[in-house]
């Protein structure tokens, strides 16, 4: 197979000889290439390799393919007016833009992504600021594994799967675990006991057999030999029990105190994580993998005490009689091989069990909450009927486990007791010869009984291990996370005043796809300011950018003159209120709701709060008043009754600059008055930046910015924007139009 | 149709699909850029569009129907109209359609897996496509990353969110069958 290097950072001296050679046909020198770069797909759409050459003039695009080299591409640099990196579905392209016209340079594969990212960003900002540009190092900051430097494939983790180490994996774990290792030393001490005392029983009855009922020597010792054997039973009764406990009492623990890390780390995140990772992904993490984690640490100790038992009685078989113990050994290759094969061939058949199981789960979930739509367009019998399909995946694959299971169990069952029926031969021919007692013979063959269970057990070892590693590593994944980046030496201001200011602001959520570009404006304390643009414009970006939910790529956000990246964190949240589009009520009372971002606030505070936004009169009316229980939704409560419990929430928390992000665009007009009679109110003396798609909300707006495309496209005063007819006035003429339909013209 | 080919004056935002006539419409490639060119009912309504961007509506099921045309000068690529069927296309234009459109879905199928590896949560792929030897990486999640579009028909998701297509299961070899059965549970 062909050597796959695309990922490997690429040095000058790499350059296949022949794409050296057409570069220098076509007026290219090698010493002078200050950038080349190669994409992992060829010009007909197989994987390939083309190089994209730049040196202080030109750019060269140049295929190699069987071994020879053509150009496909050669501009000048001075030509290039734009550059750009285009998604396509599991490749992407980098366009540049000569003499207007668009020239696709060449395709790439996902991967490729940031460096040819970096390699457009470079084109586009010479085009932009001339031949100084600097240039950059296309796999420059990439994920690198920090153990051995090579490109991340997956960009979640910080170290590639080959660098993981085991070891230091488990270390990191028994670390963690600290706090129990004084009951895990007991578990070992109690789980070695619980050994010894297992490997008593076959001795005694030989004793018994051999010298009590054969010989008849001592016939008195059978009352105490039967009491002896009922004491260590009792006693193993009690090990196991003792054992149990803490094993449950430890891993539990163990998991729980996992989990509180978990949490405490997650709150720390930035924003940006969690659009990164899907939710149902974190909630796996937490809660499902450290469950797991606790069934894997008890099933450590199985492990631990199957180990010390297949010890113990290897050493006392071969101690009873050197030459059985080798017999014993016939058939433990068929027994391990046998409990491989088995875990190997029933583990599928369960997960796909598991599977069709999650599936008709889900499927179910979605017919229960879209129960209305279903009965709406009268699909019940189509939803029938797929159910019924999934049910009966199920059915077959639980039918597949079960006939699994029926076909290997009595196979595993012969290998386990074929070694018993070689002993039995073996065994007895030593008896008749007496070689050994026929007691003896008996007690081996209990220990045989005890002995291919616990090894059989043991050829899963790896796989569990395996598991647990795996679960481990997803844990450490999580809490390696970097949190959101504080000041080294924040700003500390005594109050802010709230004047804003955007410098030059730049921002992408992947930075080669930007959603703001270069804005700049200033808002004055105490100013109301409108945003408008079409929906995905960036409005609510510049929103985020403020609260510090994610950094500006370019530029900078001063609250009071300060640059926001050096206030503390809880200090711009402290003084930056929101009311979002859907409220978002937490599970507890409606006052416990109103107080969240002061959980110290009096009663009386919470009132004054809710009368502000003309929320206290429909609290009251209910019949629990403020002690109601919302739900997560809020359920029970109506969309603008919500929207004024989450103002009277930013009322209470008294921020400086307060943002209201479509606060009421998804309620009815009566409503909306309402809503904005409670925001009259609230934006009273607070630097306001209010986001609207309804245009008549904004009248009294100081100033507004239209944005569009992630651009600044005007600004001003309502009136003067309608008197220069750009891009609002048309906004506007556009809802009226719309307006005059219900007869409720505005503006 | 008229002879505006300016970007100052595209189309506005329209409820109406327009489908683009297979006779009258004509496509070339230079290098990887394709470009489109309608006729009109008289020479000087001829349309020219330097790039154009093919979105598929159906991928997945059929990438021969319902094509979308989309001017690419403009960063919303507002859609120039919908090709019903491409394959009505003049031959050299069906040829500039398809090369395209292999280069833009970049779907590699499997066409024989020779190793399959599980370690910490990751399944490693060493596979043969139609588009040559490849290696990837996909999370080892069948429930998330790996799709069954119909019987036997899957789609597989690596950690880059490239895509590789299985189109039939059953006519894989045995080894892969038995490699794609032990760690997709199929």
């Amino acid at each position: 197979m062909k050597k796959q290097n695309t990922l490997e950072p690429l040095h000058l001296a790499e350059l296949p000889t022949v794409v050296v050679h057409t570069l220098q046909t076509e007026g290219g020198r090698l010493a002078e290439i200050r950038l080349a770069v190669q994409s992992d797909l060829a010009a007909d759409g197989q994987f390939g390799e083309q190089w994209l050459l730049i040196d202080s003039h030109d750019l060269w695009v140049i295929e190699r393919h069987n071994g020879r080299a053509n150009l496909r591409h050669k501009f000048a640099l001075d030509e290039i007016q734009d550059a750009k990196i285009e998604r396509c579905v599991g490749n992407g392209l980098i366009q540049v833009t000569v003499q207007d016209r668009p020239h696709v340079l060449l395709h790439y594969s996902n991967e490729l992504t940031d460096r040819f990212g970096r390699v457009a960003h470079y084109l586009h900002e010479r085009a932009e600021s001339g031949p100084a540009t600097p240039v950059p190092d296309p796999d420059a900051d990439s994920h690198k594994c920090m153990v051995c430097g090579k490109l991340l494939l997956d960009t979640s983790s910080k170290v590639c799967p080959n660098c993981i180490q085991r070891g230091k994996l488990l270390k990191r774990l028994l670390l963690l675990a600290r706090p129990y290792w004084g009951t895990m030393g007991i578990i070992v001490v109690l789980l070695l006991a619980g050994v010894l005392v297992d490997l008593l029983p076959p001795y005694l009855t030989r004793i018994l057999i051999d010298d009590v009922l054969r010989s008849g020597a001592h016939p008195n010792w059978l009352l105490w030999l039967v009491g002896g054997l009922m004491a260590i039973q009792i006693t193993r009764v009690g090990i196991t029990i003792l054992t149990n406990w803490l094993t449950i009492n430890v891993s539990t623990r163990f998991t729980s105190g996992i989990r509180d890390q978990l949490f405490a780390h997650l709150k720390k995140l930035s924003v940006d994580y969690f659009d990164k990772n899907q939710i149902g992904r974190l909630v796996t993490k937490v809660n499902q993998d450290t469950e797991e984690l606790q069934g894997i640490v008890s099933q450590m100790t199985t492990f631990a005490l199957n180990i010390m038992l297949v010890i113990g009685i290897g050493v006392v078989l071969f101690a009873m009689a050197p030459s059985l113990g080798l017999y014993v050994l016939i058939p433990t290759p068929f027994v391990l091989t046998a409990a491989y094969f088995y875990y190997r061939y029933m583990q599928p058949h369960f997960r796909r069990f598991w599977i069709a199981r999650w599936r008709l789960n889900s499927m179910l979930n979605t017919f229960l909450s879209g129960v209305r739509v279903v009965k709406a367009f009268a699909q019940e019998d189509q939803e029938e009927a797929r159910y019924h399909r999934r049910n009966e995946t199920l059915l077959n694959s639980r039918l597949q486990v079960d006939q699994a299971w029926s076909r290997f169990y009595p196979l595993i069952s012969f290998a386990f007791s074929a070694g018993g029926l070689i002993i039995w031969y073996a065994g007895g021919n030593a008896v008749l010869d007496d070689k050994i007692t026929l007691g003896t013979l008996m007690a081996f063959l209990s220990y045989l009984g005890m002995f291919y269970g616990p090894l059989s057990n043991l050829t899963h070892i790896s796989q569990a291990l395996n598991r647990f590693l795996t679960i481990s590593q997803r844990t450490f994944e999580m809490l390696d996370e970097e949190p959101e980046k504080q000041s080294a030496t924040p700003v500390r201001r005594p109050s802010l005043k709230g004047r804003i200011e955007f410098d030059h602001v730049t921002f992408g959520y992947d930075p080669y796809y930007p959603v703001i570009r270069d804005i700049s404006f200033v808002v004055e304390p105490g100013e109301l300011i409108g945003i408008v643009g079409h929906s995905g414009a960036g409005k609510t970006t510049l929103v985020n950018l403020l609260c510090r939910f994610y950094e500006v790529t370019q530029g900078a956000i001063r609250i009071d003159g300060v640059d926001i990246r050096e206030l503390p964190m809880e200090e711009i949240r402290k003084q930056v209120g929101i009311v979002l589009q859907t409220p978002f009520l937490f599970h507890g009372t409606l006052a416990e709701n109103i107080a969240y971002g002061k959980p110290d606030a009096t009663r009386a505070e919470i009132i004054r709060a809710a009368k502000a936004a003309n929320a206290h009169d429909f609290i009251t009316r209910l019949p629990e008043g403020y002690d109601t229980i919302v739900g997560e939704g809020g359920a029970g409560l109506s969309g603008g009754e919500r929207q004024r419990i989450s103002i009277a929430r930013a009322i209470l928390h008294n921020p400086r600059i307060l943002i209201l992000d479509e606060a009421t665009s998804s309620v009815d007009t009566e409503t909306e008055r309402q809503i904005q009679e409670a925001l009259s109110e609230l934006v009273k003396g607070r630097t306001t930046i209010a986001i609207a798609h309804r245009l008549s909300t904004l009248y009294n707006a100081n100033r507004i910015l239209v944005i569009h495309h992630g651009r600044l496209e005007e600004q001003g005063p309502p009136k003067q924007l309608m008197d220069n007819k750009g891009m609002f006035y048309q906004l506007v003429q556009m809802q009226t139009q719309l307006a005059s339909l219900d007869g409720v013209a505005t503006l | 149709m008229t002879q505006e080919t300016v970007l100052e004056n595209k189309p506005t935002k329209s409820f109406h699909v327009v489908y683009l006539d297979p006779a009258r419409t004509h496509f070339s490639r230079q290098g990887d850029t394709l470009s489109m060119t309608l006729e009109g009912d008289a020479p000087e309504w001829q349309q020219r569009f330097p790039r154009v961007v093919l979105r598929a509506c159906f991928p997945v099921a059929d990438k021969s129907v319902f094509l979308s045309v989309r001017d690419a000068r403009d960063e919303e690529q507002p859609e120039i109209g919908i090709l019903e069927d491409w394959t009505q296309l003049a031959p050299a234009d069906r040829e500039a359609i398809a090369a395209e459109l292999g280069l833009l879905y970049f779907v590699p199928r499997i066409q024989r897996i020779f190793k399959i590896k599980e370690e910490l949560g990751f399944l490693y792929w060493t596979v043969e496509t139609d588009k040559g030897p490849k290696e990837f990486v996909m999370r080892n999640s069948v429930i998330n990353y790996a799709r069954e579009v119909e019987s036997g028909h899957w789609l597989l998701i690596d950690i880059n969110q490239a895509r590789y297509e299985i189109p039939d299961i059953n006519a894989l070899d045995h080894t892969s069958r038995k490699l794609l059965n032990q760690f997709l549970y199929l």
